[in-house]
């Protein structure tokens, strides 16, 4: 069997199989052929069951999309999705600030969602879109980042850890994941941002909000945005801008989780309760009025 | 999105010993956008007569017009108040008579009787009335409040405790549900008058 030409993947006895030795030896054939390595098989179309229909793809995209806002009204199953994200670079490092709210429908599901993920001290990922496909595919990023820096003796650009992911994304095209992800750290080169979305687009960029409420947050960054904030002034505009985005877009809310990004790596800086945070601009506003 | 999830709403009314008590949300929103967070839904018809609309704003704001339109007529040629009942029996019908093109709304109707005694009914948008003598509640977040109303109610509450529940049921059922909540209003209907608070919720 030759290593490139796979066989039709066969649904059925091997649903627990996915990732074992059992599934490697079943496509690949002689285990001696070099360059299939294992963790090279997932992420690959076909490495998933699919349902057992004519065409999957379509099949997933229409009764498994797990869109933002109300793209999946029509399906029986919703997914937990609905977010705000932000993350922008500055003179100080990165700042990535996220709010934690996940809603299926209207419902909202919780309000304590993590959707920043610590991918190792260096890496942080963002979440955004999908609950389930964000996290399963930065845990995964992790684990290929992990495989570089074993099988290379150091570590992984940032560049390159947004590239390995972008590419899994786009093999995985019209099967309706949803993901719009920012992956960032600080390597060699500096501190870098990447915005990485689920049909394979990759930005660098310095600036970048991604969710429902994403239109939110651009509207007070791009008013208050240096290049030269001080760290304080910084974390006040990430502050900020998650907390517009999370009273008025109804898909965000519950709490900001805000990190830094430095040359030794990120750093958790606070976890405010939104609605605290209106009352104390509130107050702020009051006080400014009278003054 | 469902066109009775496009603004968003959660209304809930209950009967206390010799008095009702009917709580709304203060969302105004377009989908997920929220646009205004002091957008009335219940509307004082009589000194002891409220109605809830929860639904479509536009449906909210137009049958609000036409039952004080209605009302006022009402009240010319009878020379006397409209009893809660009539106003519940008179909106079913108005609903049903837009049968094939209805309004978007799900009313609920609180108040008190010429004995002041507790008076609620809900229906659905096309004028199915039912009386209720515990509570009843309207909007997007149905389930929420159904739970919330079911552990939390009990009968013969005096007017501060009813507050309590109202408050604490409708802030717990709106934290759940995406597209309402943005603040809360109480009004508490005794036969000595109308309580109005304001209630503080999550902004978010």
């Amino acid at each position: 069997m030759s290593m490139f030409g796979m066989e039709p993947l066969v649904i059925g006895d091997d649903i627990l199989d996915i990732g074992s030795r059992k599934a490697v030896d079943r496509y690949c054939g002689n285990k001696a052929q070099i360059g299939l390595s294992q963790d090279l098989l997932m992420g690959r179309p076909g490495a998933f069951d699919v349902p057992n229909v004519k065409d999957p793809a379509l099949y997933c995209s229409s009764h498994f999309r797990s869109t933002c806002g109300t793209g999946d009204a029509g399906q029986e199953i919703k997914f937990a999705k609905g977010t705000t994200t932000l993350a922008f670079k500055f003179n100080g490092g990165i700042i990535v600030s996220v709010d934690s709210r996940a809603t299926q429908g209207n419902y909202i599901s919780s309000q304590t969602v993590k959707k920043v993920i610590e991918m190792n001290p260096y890496l942080l990922g963002t979440m955004a879109g999908g609950a389930a496909d964000c996290s399963y595919w930065e845990r995964r990023l992790n684990l290929q980042c992990r495989m570089y820096e074993l099988r290379n003796g150091r570590r992984i650009t940032v560049a390159a850890a947004s590239k390995l992911l972008a590419g899994t994304m786009a093999s995985y095209r019209g099967y309706g994941l949803s993901m719009g992800t920012m992956i960032t750290g600080w390597d060699e080169t500096g501190p870098q941002l990447y915005y990485v979305d689920d049909d394979g687009t990759r930005l660098k960029g310095k600036m970048f909000s991604v969710g429902s409420g994403s239109t939110f947050a651009y509207g007070v960054l791009d008013n208050y945005y240096r290049e030269d904030l001080t760290l304080e002034e910084a974390i006040d505009l990430g502050k900020r801008a998650i907390y517009h985005a999370t009273h008025r877009d109804a898909a965000s809310g519950g709490i900001n989780n805000l990190y830094h990004v430095t040359k030794d790596g990120w750093v958790k800086i606070h976890a405010i309760d939104v609605n605290d945070m209106h009352y104390e601009f509130e107050e702020e506003k009051r006080n400014e009025m009278s003054s | 999105m469902s066109v009775m999830t496009y603004n968003g709403a959660a209304i809930i009314a209950m009967a206390g010993k010799d008095c009702v008590g009917i709580a709304a949300d203060r969302r105004l929103g377009v989908q997920l956008t929220t646009i205004a967070t002091d957008f009335p839904k219940i509307f004082q018809m009589q000194p002891k007569l409220f109605v809830g609309l929860a639904g479509l704003g536009t449906d909210v704001q137009t049958l609000k017009n036409l039952l004080e339109f209605r009302m006022n007529l009402y009240k010319l040629k009878e020379e006397r108040d409209m009893s809660p009942k009539v106003l519940s029996h008179m909106l079913g019908k108005i609903l049903y008579s837009k049968r094939f093109g209805p309004y978007f709304v799900e009313p609920i109707v609180a108040g008190l009787d010429e004995s002041n005694k507790p008076f609620l009914s809900t229906m659905d948008l096309i004028g199915a009335t039912s009386e209720e003598k515990d509570f009843v509640v309207s909007g997007t977040c149905t389930g929420n409040m159904f739970g919330m109303c079911e552990s939390l109610y009990k009968p013969n509450m005096e007017a501060e405790e009813l507050f309590e529940t109202l408050a604490q049921a409708l802030l717990s059922s709106v934290d759940r549900d995406a597209v309402s909540g943005w603040g809360g209003i109480v009004h508490i209907i005794t036969k000595e008058g109308v309580l109005t608070k304001e209630l503080k919720g999550r902004q978010d």
